[in-house]
């Protein structure tokens, strides 16, 4: 302790440093070499300090080097094309990470600064129990023998809330659940007591319920063992709930920085003003969501003012009605034995004309499956779904054929749902050529150069290729392509999921707008309970593949009556705050 | 498995029955008379309805009983155990060489992945694992056994050591300087693979040194796809290398294969090629086991 | 981004791809040794060159420009012509070209007039009977490359459309197509060459038809499991969601996304299907002794080598191995630039 103090003194002689400072961050500057000329600055010369006993969070969008500042302090950027500009400081407890070597790099990393990853799954070694994990974490840095370190890790995974810890710490990571999973990641950063815990969107891939849980404890670990944490987020909501200073980046510059109270109620920035206004809460509906370029540009006064309303009543016409929809999956099991699985029992509901369903649930609980096999793309094993007076369930594949463009569906992930070897007028004129909509070709380009239009597209991209647009961009494009049909009924399978707040915001209003002039009912799948509140008319709260419950929307957020829904949105972040 | 194995006595079967001529008349050879021909087809059980032939040859494989070489009388099930002996004693030094050589060079290979020796390696490797064996082979035996005379340039002895040390060097040799390239890169790309995985920057993020994330954890975990297609070579250590076999005089398996071909005689084709797959198929089922044993994550139906 | 408003369509993946291959200096040399091998393999195969590749034109072993000092006593006592041999009735039952005397008989009396000037010299030497090394090398590099190609595209056309089939609609096909493929796969590779081989007999075709129809495990097994990935992408699920038929997904929107995979597979299965000829000639059983391959010549020259005529084996070893060398590097410079994700480097 004395050494690294005298070090301390030697190396931080002359800068302003005050003792209750942990990490000082001075001006880092990251670039990525992408080949032989190219160069990607992903941070341009970023400043902030962690004091001690405090919850940093830095925020941002994709691609603003939130991620990347963490992996700098932890050394693990690739070391074979990064370059740290010689500026940068990385004052870790008086001494520049910067300047170690890589040994006591390695001999800080897991001892003083330990880090939580996004994916536990796969950030855990498949092939080894996580008992021997931990083991090898504590072993690493303290002479210890392999029982007492196997001792340790049992106590540690007590602490991180893991049941019966005797037995799971000879699982193997794929035994345990996600949430398991990320338990005993944080066992592992913190078995050797560190200063500072790095936790990278540490429970982005989890469910509402056990992030909350994650968070949670978090907090508590964070109380009693006297560490700082370096939280990075998207969620801008979270962050309001556990953070004592906030750091905005975007495009890897700091937009904003300072106390999370003063960032959240008086944001001084435009964009931090954009990132708080663009996404849906549970408490207002305005007509048109913010978008951040109304920020940018000034125009935020000029947005329209008003809440929308919601509901349905019971004299609005019926497009779609689902009567005891059920879906299971058969599975082999030994020779002959097969085993059912259910992915969706017994769901029956109505959706109007020009109205929105909202569908909730946590992963696995059935909702995408559901939309899936409303439209076909599964087979069902029971139930009917009734529109235009058929039962599209009981219809051959031929008599099905002219439903398809009436019904249709916006996949989630904007970089898997449109084919990369398609140009996007290909894209647009496929559907147009297969439903014989439109008597010509030429017809049909002038229609897809409307639609592009009318997505807020330029008609040039009807000559591109996928790849060369951004996430919205082509989400934009699924719904073009939809369009081109003209369907009555739209399933978005978390259309917005994948993409950032500000982006969001901007598919979300569009698709409004959409519903507006054309008439569509949308069904709307997601597993965000505050998009969903803000998009839907009515809501659907699916658990295990069983629909919990179905009403208006704002009477389900107001009063949910059943257990689940209530802690489905007891878990939202930021809940407390309204 | 056992379709499979149903599959394979089928195809050699009906190759041979439809396609294979008349067995008969390649046994009479030279002296083609219609009376022995007829005897030839009664001893055969040719002149039996397609049906029954298929069962004799099903009992033929469940008795491990294959009858008689056409071309020189010599019971076939034991000809398989003493050619495939012989193929074992070299092909067994080959794999087991191949395998030590390859693993450690991968795990080279990667360590310096990215820089300019690795693609050197990566190169040579290519070159080396396009030329033909025959080349190897044709050039090897001459330089090394025949002009330089470093070792003997064929033969085989009945002494299992003086073939170890005397005879099966060079096949050996010649042989690995084929096989180590592809299983090399091959490794390589199981190693990057793993090197890119998340917990790799776990373990750095816990603080394990570059020596214990390649040896601990990358390696352990492309372990298992190498073992595999380690293990999937053993079926084959049995037939040898054909070229090897002929060139060398090695009297192997593979060289019974070519012979056998040579003079159609079809009863050692069809006992090797269905004795083969059996084996293969052993070789299946072990790898699953195999893989139970290496990857917590899979479990066996 | 830019979005000017030229209409044009921007490049696509495949001029892409070009390009990168074409930034490659690797690709660009290896792209240009394979092309001069495909023209001379055309010319070749036009007779405009190596037409006489199995005339006698030098005396037995004649000596390669590059060597006119080695001594060649067998080539001295060549210029002395045989007398014509009695052949008895056991040998001809035995020589293959028993059926051919006549035809023999009447080309030694048309051409027993002719007087050939047997040269001593020939820029690559010339082989036992008087051939010469460089025409033969040519004309059977053309014969084993067109062997690799032909036998390639057979191989990958049976793997993709099965793979295809297997990989897309899984289940009951799915089971029938990988009991094929386990049958296949269960006996080894050069022993199931060998056995379709000794059933349809000899011949440049059936060499082609054998490599075709065994070879294509490799390529059904890529493609399969390329299908089975696919068939749950978004964009076959939207296609499906649209009403795009079941062949129009298979073959319109999922094929265009494993062509590079199937044009890798291509090249590939060229180099192995040459060195698969080569062995398969050796051993006598490919290519028949009245044509001529790169792998009959390399088992022509063992007997060469002994008495110390290198230069055949000189020949056609670097000639083969040029090429092959220069194909494989030029595969993974394709394969570096149709697949950039892949992690060969």
């Amino acid at each position: 302790m004395h050494s690294i103090q005298s070090r301390a003194a030697d190396k931080g002689w002359g800068l302003k440093m005050s003792d209750d400072v942990l990490l000082d961050v001075k001006n880092l500057q990251v670039t990525f070499r992408l080949g032989k000329q190219e160069r990607f600055t992903a941070l341009k010369g970023v400043s902030y300090s962690v004091p001690r006993n405090s919850v940093v969070a830095l925020v941002g969008e994709s691609g603003s080097g939130k991620s990347v500042s963490a992996m700098a302090i932890m050394g693990l950027l690739p070391r074979a094309n990064t370059e740290i500009s010689n500026d940068s400081q990385l004052i870790f407890n008086g001494v520049d990470l910067l300047k170690e070597s890589e040994g006591e790099l390695r001999d800080r990393c897991g001892k003083e600064i330990s880090m939580i990853f996004q994916e536990p799954m796969s950030s855990l070694n498949p092939v080894y129990k996580v008992g021997e994990q931990i083991v090898e974490a504590i072993c690493l840095h303290k002479p210890m023998s392999k029982l007492a370190a196997r001792k340790r890790a049992i106590e540690l995974l007590d602490e991180v809330g893991i049941p019966q810890p005797e037995l799971k710490i000879d699982s193997y990571p794929h035994e345990l659940s996600g949430g398991q999973q990320q338990r005993v990641m944080i066992a592992m950063a913190i078995c050797c007591e560190p200063k500072l815990l790095i936790a990278d969107e540490p429970t982005t891939a989890l469910d509402v319920t056990i992030q909350k849980q994650i968070v949670e404890l978090l907090m508590k670990l964070r109380q009693t063992h006297g560490m700082s944490i370096l939280f990075i987020t998207h969620d801008l909501e979270l962050v309001r709930e556990i953070a004592d200073q906030v750091v905005v980046m975007h495009n890897g510059v700091i937009k904003e920085l300072g106390e999370a109270s003063a960032v959240f109620d008086h944001p001084k920035d435009p964009y931090t003003k954009a990132l708080l206004a663009c996404r849906p809460t549970l408490d207002s509906r305005p007509i048109r969501l913010p978008v951040v370029d109304d920020f940018l540009q000034g125009r935020e006064g000029e947005l329209p003012k008003g809440e929308r309303a919601r509901g349905v009543l019971p004299t609005d016409p019926i497009v779609l009605e689902v009567k005891g929809l059920r879906k299971s999956f058969t599975a082999k099991r030994g020779f002959f034995q097969k085993e059912e699985i259910v992915a969706v029992k017994d769901v029956s509901f109505k959706l109007a004309r020009g109205k929105t369903v909202g569908i909730v649930g946590e992963s696995g609980s059935g909702k995408t499956t559901l939309g899936k096999t409303l439209i076909r793309l599964h087979s069902c094993q029971g139930g009917e779904v009734l529109f235009d007076g058929k039962n599209l369930m009981a219809l051959s594949q031929k008599e099905f054929q002219p439903y398809k463009r009436r019904l249709q569906i916006i996949f989630q992930n904007p970089y898997a749902s449109l084919n990369p070897r398609f140009t996007i007028g290909d894209i647009l004129l496929e559907p147009m050529r297969v439903h014989s909509i439109l008597d010509s070709d030429k017809d049909r380009t002038e229609h897809a150069m409307a639609l592009l239009k009318r997505v807020g597209l330029a008609e040039s991209a009807f000559f591109k290729y996928p790849h060369e647009f951004s996430g919205g961009q082509r989400q934009r494009i699924s719904i073009a392509r939809c369009l081109t049909m003209k369907p009555e009924v739209m399933i978005c399978d978390e259309s917005v999921s994948a993409l950032d707040v500000s982006v969001q915001a901007q598919v979300l209003n569009l698709l409004q707008e959409l519903q507006d002039e054309y008439g569509m009912s949308y069904l709307f799948i997601s597993h965000d309970l505050s998009v969903v509140k803000y998009i839907s008319d009515e809501v659907l709260v699916m658990n295990r593949g069983e629909m919990v419950e179905f009403a208006n929307s704002d009477e389900l957020y107001h009063s949910p009556k059943h257990p689940y829904t209530q802690k489905l949105l007891a878990a939202i972040p930021g809940r407390g705050n309204h | 498995m056992i379709p499979t194995l149903i599959g394979v006595v089928l195809l050699v079967f009906f190759l041979f029955k439809y396609f294979g001529g008349d067995p008969a008349a390649v046994l009479a050879g030279k002296q083609l008379t219609a009376d022995k021909i007829a005897a030839i087809r009664a001893q055969l059980g040719l002149d039996q309805p397609v049906i029954v032939q298929l069962l004799i040859f099903v009992k033929q494989i469940l008795t491990f009983d294959f009858g008689r070489s056409w071309s020189t009388n010599e019971v076939v099930s034991n000809m398989l155990v003493n050619r495939g002996k012989v193929s074992l004693t070299v092909m067994a030094q080959v794999w087991f060489l191949d395998a030590i050589i390859s693993v450690l060079l991968a795990v080279i290979a990667a360590y310096l992945k990215g820089s300019l020796s690795e693609r050197l390696i990566t190169g040579i490797c290519t070159a080396a694992m396009s030329i033909s064996l025959l080349l190897y082979v044709v050039i090897g035996q001459y330089f090394l056994g025949f002009k330089w005379a470093l070792f003997p340039v064929m033969g085989w002895s009945e002494s299992f050591w003086v073939n170890v040390t005397r005879y099966s060097p060079l096949p050996v040799l010649l042989m690995l300087a084929v096989s180590i390239a592809p299983s090399l890169r091959l490794y390589r790309t199981f190693l990057i693979e793993e090197l890119n995985q998340d917990y790799v920057r776990t373990a750095r993020a816990k603080g394990a040194g570059d020596h214990r994330v390649m040896l601990v954890h990358v390696l352990r975990n492309a372990a298992i796809p190498i073992v595999t297609n380690i293990a999937m070579a053993i079926p084959g250590l049995f037939v040898g290398s054909f070229v090897i076999e002929q060139v060398f005089s090695i009297p192997g398996l593979g060289r019974e294969v070519v012979l056998a071909v040579d003079r159609s005689d079809f009863p050692v084709i069809k006992a090797i090629t269905v004795s083969l797959a059996m084996m293969t198929m052993l070789a299946n089922l072990g790898v699953d086991l195999l893989y139970k044993w290496l990857d917590p994550r899979v479990q066996l139906k | 981004m830019s979005m000017n408003g030229t209409n044009t369509r921007s490049a696509s993946f495949w001029i892409q791809a070009w390009k990168r291959l074409l930034a490659d200096p690797v690709a660009r040399i290896c792209g240009c040794i394979l092309a001069i091998y495909l023209v001379v393999a055309l010319l070749s195969a036009t007779g405009l060159i190596a037409k006489g590749w199995n005339d006698e034109v030098g005396v037995s072993y004649a000596n390669p420009v590059f060597a006119p000092n080695e001594p060649n006593p067998e080539g001295d006592t060549s210029l002395i012509r045989e007398d014509a041999s009695v052949t008895d009735d056991e040998t001809k039952a035995i020589d293959p070209l028993a059926p051919k005397y006549e035809e023999i008989a009447k080309l030694e009396r048309t051409n027993a007039d002719k007087v050939t000037v047997l040269q001593r010299l020939l820029p690559l030497g010339g082989d036992k009977t008087g051939r010469d090394v460089l025409a033969k090398t040519i004309k059977a590099g053309q014969i084993s490359i067109a062997i690799g190609l032909a036998a390639s595209f057979i191989a990958v056309f049976i793997g993709v459309v099965l793979g295809a089939f297997s990989g897309y609609f899984g289940g009951k096909v799915n089971d029938a197509l990988e009991w094929v493929y386990n049958v296949f796969t269960s006996v080894p590779y050069i022993l199931l060459v060998l056995a379709f081989s000794a059933v349809l007999g000899k011949g440049v075709g059936t060499v082609i038809l054998v490599l075709g129809m065994t070879g294509w495990t490799g390529t059904y097994r890529l493609i399969r499991s390329e299908y089975i990935k696919h068939r749950d992408r978004d964009y076959v699920q939207a296609a499906n969601a649209i009403g795009a038929s079941h062949l129009r997904m298979m073959f319109l929107h999922i094929l265009p996304n494993v062509s590079h995979l199937i044009l890798i597979q291509l090249s590939q299965e060229v180099i192995s299907f040459i060195k698969a000829e080569v062995v398969l000639s050796f051993l006598g059983f490919g290519v028949p002794v009245d044509l001529i391959s790169w792998g009959i010549m390399i088992s022509d020259v063992r007997s060469e080598l002994v008495i110390g005529k290198w230069w055949q084996l000189a020949s056609c070893a670097t000639a083969m191995s040029v090429f092959v060398v220069a194909f494989s590097f030029f595969t993974d410079s394709l394969r570096d630039a149709l697949d950039p994700k892949s992690s060969r480097r």
